[in-house]
């Protein structure tokens, strides 16, 4: 039994907390206003060397597993989430493309999209298979993907697969929240560059998504509990820290209990999936844990902050918007209950 | 994070699981429906010293497992737990008073207090008084006195929902030399059952965890010799020193029981859920989407639980301060509890409401594990002070 972090792994979050706190956080708004972190940003990230972390070794990537990937989501998605997204240009489609193509889909599909660094690729989960061969035509709309562009889109169905290159307009939309991500409306009018049927990829791919994004609203979680308990710390009301009053100390402690919950559930089923267990119901719990809990986190946050907390002078409005828009991507939470609840009778024992 | 547990382990929850179906839980089940618990001459108890089922007799005699000893204890202490909560407190031994006087007893006290326990043959309790009438969460406030005279103690004072206290062959007994010096002042005394003074003796009627003793008592100008007095004479404390002395000794012994509490809080949540699961299977219910989703939020919750139980206790084994993390545990676990009990008689119904389901029994014991050892508000004030430091 081991609840520490491997050393590796550590190594790569005090990198990538060194990062967060120099670059991310100082440009929280300035990176919301232009809908995208600055070059100098983008810059400083790609030296880390980071940016093919869940890409296999055999496509060229750094091909580290869906454990380290979460605990480096969680320590962006602390500083801001829109900017890890935007920084992570083949975001959790490359799970989808190793899933069903291994490494030769990744270099194949993943390889281009590295070497241009202007480029993004925008995952579309969707509820139904297509049905699509290999040049079938691909039209719909998503209403809203947190992207600024999708030179490669990657759909991903109950059973299928598929990509497409170009063939997807990206239209700037206003968005809830990840304004740093880029936020637009895709039309997609193209055809399939590669299809793929296999169920048990396709749920593979889904649970890794469900954990990429849970991580993030970890980070956003952990920020506004964080970032309220300070606060709450210094601010003096009735002459004492508000902290101090049982009210709000106790709101703060269940923040705490909520968002260290949530942590363990998205770890435990990463851990599950890295060892090559079944962490499909896992993966889909954490993932309703994390939504259900940034619903009773992200508003507190701001509650603590009272007017301040409304105001965009504090970044609590902005978690509480972010925490908000992350858990309505990887295909939704309705989904995630269905998956989970369906998937629970298949545990056996609860150990 | 790797959480597998070893095959040792394995074994004796394998062990665990085998008692607790064939023995606790009809047991428990037994005095659930008596109203109380099993009397001291029941079969059961027997049975449990002859088979060597103490929790210490079990790891001495097990393969040694390599997880840390409260990983063992949560881990097992969820499997006991689920099989009967109750029949765990109920049985024979030295029980909780013994990490108190393992801490801070004298030799002398050690062995005259708790070797007996190594060589019973028949079933012999202890137990630990510490809540009074008018006083249950805050240690420091309790007014049970103890006068020093020339032969040594007089104690006054009264007891309440004291586990095992009327079968016990000693009660330790936690008091004051001087209400206004609070916890520099307090002290722990052997009382044994036959002391004159040890009075007023009832065994309460509660609502669920019927299957243990919980004991209200008065002590009447009840006489102790000076060497009944845990850790024997030392020179008082500074005013205010917490970690020494017999308010040390309980707070240590409440701090290292708070995991044991939430495993326990584990192990009923299970039993409720497996419970609720199997009836939805037999009834059909399980077809309704609605059921399927409050099986896996159950599922969620007690997943959740387990992982902070579990970290609690392997931060506790790796010697790394786990304050926050036992008292949240010890929060979490036990409303996780009371919710899935809940959850688990909404799906099995009115075959619930009449009163002959697991699950009815499960929601009544569950109630008690948000109360024992520290309420769920008094977690969150020991969170508080470690959080946001808040006040004393």
């Amino acid at each position: 039994m081991e609840f520490g972090i491997r050393d590796d792994d550590q190594m790569i979050v005090d990198s990538l907390t060194a990062f967060a706190g120099e670059q991310l956080r100082p440009n929280l708004r300035a990176a919301e206003a232009a809908r995208a972190p600055s070059p100098e940003v983008r810059a400083s990230f790609a030296e880390l060397g980071f940016e093919a972390l869940d890409v296999p070794e055999a496509a060229n990537g750094v091909g580290l597993g869906i454990l380290t990937r979460v605990l480096a989501n969680r320590t962006l998605g602390q500083a801001d989430a829109g900017a890890a997204l935007a920084l992570d240009r083949l975001g959790p489609a490359v799970y989808v493309l190793d899933a069903f193509g291994g490494a030769e889909a990744v270099a194949r599909f993943a390889g281009p999209i590295l070497e241009n660094p202007e480029t993004r690729v925008a995952l579309v989960v969707e509820d139904e298979d297509r049905g699509l061969s290999e040049g079938g035509r691909i039209t719909g709309t998503v209403p809203w993907a947190p992207v600024d562009r999708a030179d490669l889109v990657v759909g991903l169905g109950p059973a299928s697969a598929w990509t497409m290159q170009g063939g997807a307009k990206a239209e700037p939309v206003k968005s809830i929240g990840l304004h740093a991500a880029g936020a637009s409306r895709l039309t997609l009018d193209g055809v399939a560059a590669a299809t793929w049927t296999d169920q048990a990829a396709a749920e593979l791919a889904l649970a890794k998504t469900r954990l990429y994004y849970a991580s993030l609203l970890v980070g956003v979680l952990y920020d506004s509990t964080e970032f309220s308990r300070a606060y709450a710390m210094e601010r003096v009301a009735f002459g004492q820290p508000v902290a101090h009053h049982q009210g709000m100390a106790f709101m703060i402690v269940d923040m705490f209990n909520a968002v260290e919950q949530v942590r363990l559930l998205v770890e435990d089923a990463a851990r599950r999936i890295e060892a090559g267990q079944d962490g499909r119901q896992h993966a889909a719990a954490a993932f309703i844990e994390a939504v259900d809990a940034s619903r009773y986190v992200g508003p507190n946050g701001v509650q603590i902050l009272g007017g301040h907390g409304f105001m965009r002078d504090f970044p609590m409005e902005k978690a509480m918007r972010e925490a908000r828009a992350l858990g309505l991507l990887a295909g939704g939470v309705e989904r995630a209950r269905d998956d989970a609840a369906a998937l629970a009778d298949t545990l056996g024992d609860a150990f | 994070m790797e959480l597998q547990i070893s095959p040792q382990l394995k074994k004796l929850v394998e062990d665990a699981r085998e008692w607790g179906e064939t023995e606790a839980r009809p047991a428990g089940l037994e005095a659930d429906r008596a109203g109380s618990p099993l009397p001291v001459d029941h079969p059961y108890f027997q049975k449990f010293i002859d088979r060597g089922r103490s929790r210490g007799e079990r790891l001495a005699a097990a393969e040694p497992a390599p997880e840390g000893r409260v990983a063992q204890m949560v881990v097992l202490g969820e499997e006991d737990a689920y099989w009967d909560r109750g029949m765990g407190v109920a049985s024979p031994g030295a029980g909780f008073p013994s990490g108190m006087v393992n801490a801070a007893g004298t030799p002398e006290q050690k062995e005259r207090f708790l070797g007996p326990f190594a060589h019973h043959t028949t079933p012999h309790w202890a137990s630990f008084a510490l809540t009074e009438p008018g006083g249950g969460s805050d240690t420091a406030a309790f007014r049970t006195h103890a006068r020093k005279t020339d032969k040594g103690y007089v104690l006054n004072g009264a007891k309440c929902f004291i586990g095992n206290a009327a079968r016990a062959d000693w009660v330790l007994v936690q008091t004051t030399l001087d209400p206004t010096k609070g916890r520099a002042a307090q002290r722990a005394f052997f009382v044994e059952r036959s002391t004159p003074g040890f009075t007023g003796v009832k065994i309460e009627k509660k609502m669920g965890l019927r299957s243990y003793e919980s004991v209200s008592f008065i002590l009447e100008d009840c006489e102790v010799p000076a060497d009944h007095l845990l850790g024997g004479e030392r020179p008082e404390p500074k005013s205010g020193a917490a970690g020494s002395g017999a308010y040390g000794a309980t707070m240590g012994a409440l701090n290292a029981t708070r995991v044991g509490v939430a495993a326990s809080a584990l192990g009923v949540a299970r039993a409720a859920y497996d419970e609720a699961r199997r009836f939805a299977k037999e009834s059909g219910a399980i077809k309704s989407s609605r059921i399927r989703d409050k099986l896996e939020l159950m599922l969620r919750k007690i997943r959740g639980a387990r992982l902070m139980t579990l970290q609690a206790a392997w931060m506790a084994d790796n010697r790394r301060s786990n304050i926050l993390e036992s008292s949240m545990a010890k929060i979490v676990t036990a409303e996780v509890a009371q919710e899935t009990a809940a959850l688990g008689m909404e799906i099995v119904g009115l075959e619930a409401g009449a009163g002959d389901n697991l699950v009815e029994k499960l929601f009544r014991d569950a109630k008690a594990l948000n109360i024992v050892e520290g309420t769920g508000q008094i977690q969150r004030v020991i969170m508080g002070r470690n959080l946001v430091g808040l006040p004393r």
